[in-house]
């Protein structure tokens, strides 16, 4: 009868599977504790009377959601910390690369390179403080329940919004790139920036994936039993 | 009428020690003179929340059932918010007190 149970508990967290177990092992000691603790003779009905006093599956899952989605956005507000300082060392790994090899822009070029350089650094620098602000923001976030739907609306809102000023700087990024490869010839010293910009699109559109994924769970999300 | 306080009653319960999330609840039960029977299922989530704040620490250790066991304990900044929760309960306790005092049954005028 607990095997049951815990089976109903762990289906109705599987919305995260670490959680899931974790709580699973938890509930199950409870249960188990109680069950023993139980003055009756009969062991089913010892276990009947602890399952019903623990309560509906359903509702304690969905007094978890909260405690899930709050570490998800941590991992989330983590995650995009993490993509934008790698896209920066991807940046200056690539500067590096064109000083070390002397692989100037082409002079023609030179005034459309410092205009989308300058869109460049902005656009950086932008999605910087404002990623740093998501996270911080969603890191002090104390209130819970009704409030923590909006927080996190917000903190989504905060991520799309450095993502999108991340995207516009891999963008000025792929236009600078393609700046110094038109008219030169290809060789193997091209595909550091190849590379390097292989790898700012993928920091990106996995920092987007991410963030449709908590932002649909967040939309998909009633209001949580208050406690 | 639990709604609001349950984060205040875990926090007192675990005030004596760490403890498990079923000796909280027995620990509410009987501080509170059987007043408070919760739905104990209700108990993990506002654990793993007051973890996840900063005012709660966990471990896991093996129960002498051999079955593993997470044992909750308060941290200090758990013990701060308890001591300034408890202020405030105890501010608006007495101000309720005060007004009921006050409210007696209304006499009729002579």
């Amino acid at each position: 009868m607990i095997a049951d149970y815990l089976d109903k508990l762990s289906t109705a967290l599987s919305f995260d599977r670490s959680l899931s177990r974790c709580v699973r092992e938890e509930v199950e000691d409870h249960l188990r504790e109680a069950v023993a603790a139980d003055p009756g003779a009969d062991r089913r009905e010892a276990e009947a009377r602890a399952i019903a006093r623990f309560g509906d599956p359903l509702v304690i899952a969905a007094h978890f959601v909260v405690v899930s989605l709050r570490r998800e956005t941590r991992r989330v507000g983590a995650t995009v910390l993490v993509a934008i300082a790698g896209i920066f060392i991807m940046m200056k790994a690539r500067l590096a690369w064109y000083a070390l090899i002397e692989w100037p822009l082409a002079d023609d070029m030179r005034a459309l390179g410092s205009a989308v350089g300058l869109i460049d650094a902005y656009a950086f620098w932008i999605s910087l403080i404002i990623g740093l602000g998501g996270f911080a923001y969603i890191s002090v976030a104390t209130a819970l329940h009704s409030q923590y739907r909006t927080q996190v609306h917000w903190f989504c809102l905060m991520c799309a919004a450095a993502t999108a000023a991340l995207a516009i700087s891999i963008a000025s990024d792929g236009v600078l790139t393609s700046l110094r490869m038109v008219g030169a010839d290809f060789s193997a010293a091209a595909l550091i920036p190849i590379a390097s910009m292989a790898v700012e699109i993928v920091c990106a559109a996995a920092l987007a994936l991410q963030i449709r994924a908590i932002s649909r769970r967040v939309a998909a999300l009633k209001n949580p039993p208050p406690l | 009428m639990l709604k609001g306080h349950l984060d205040l009653i875990v926090l007192a319960a675990l005030s004596t020690g760490p403890a498990h999330g079923y000796a909280v609840i027995e620990a509410i039960r009987r501080r509170s003179g059987q007043a408070f029977d919760l739905p104990e299922g209700t108990i993990y989530p506002a654990l793993h929340r007051l973890e996840q704040a900063g005012l709660l620490s966990s471990r896991w250790v093996t129960a002498e059932s051999g079955r593993r066991r997470r044992v909750y304990a308060l941290t200090q900044r758990g013990q701060r918010a308890l001591s300034e929760q408890s202020d405030v309960w105890r501010q608006f306790s007495a101000a309720i007190g005060s007004l009921l005092a006050g409210a007696g049954p209304r006499r009729k005028p002579a």
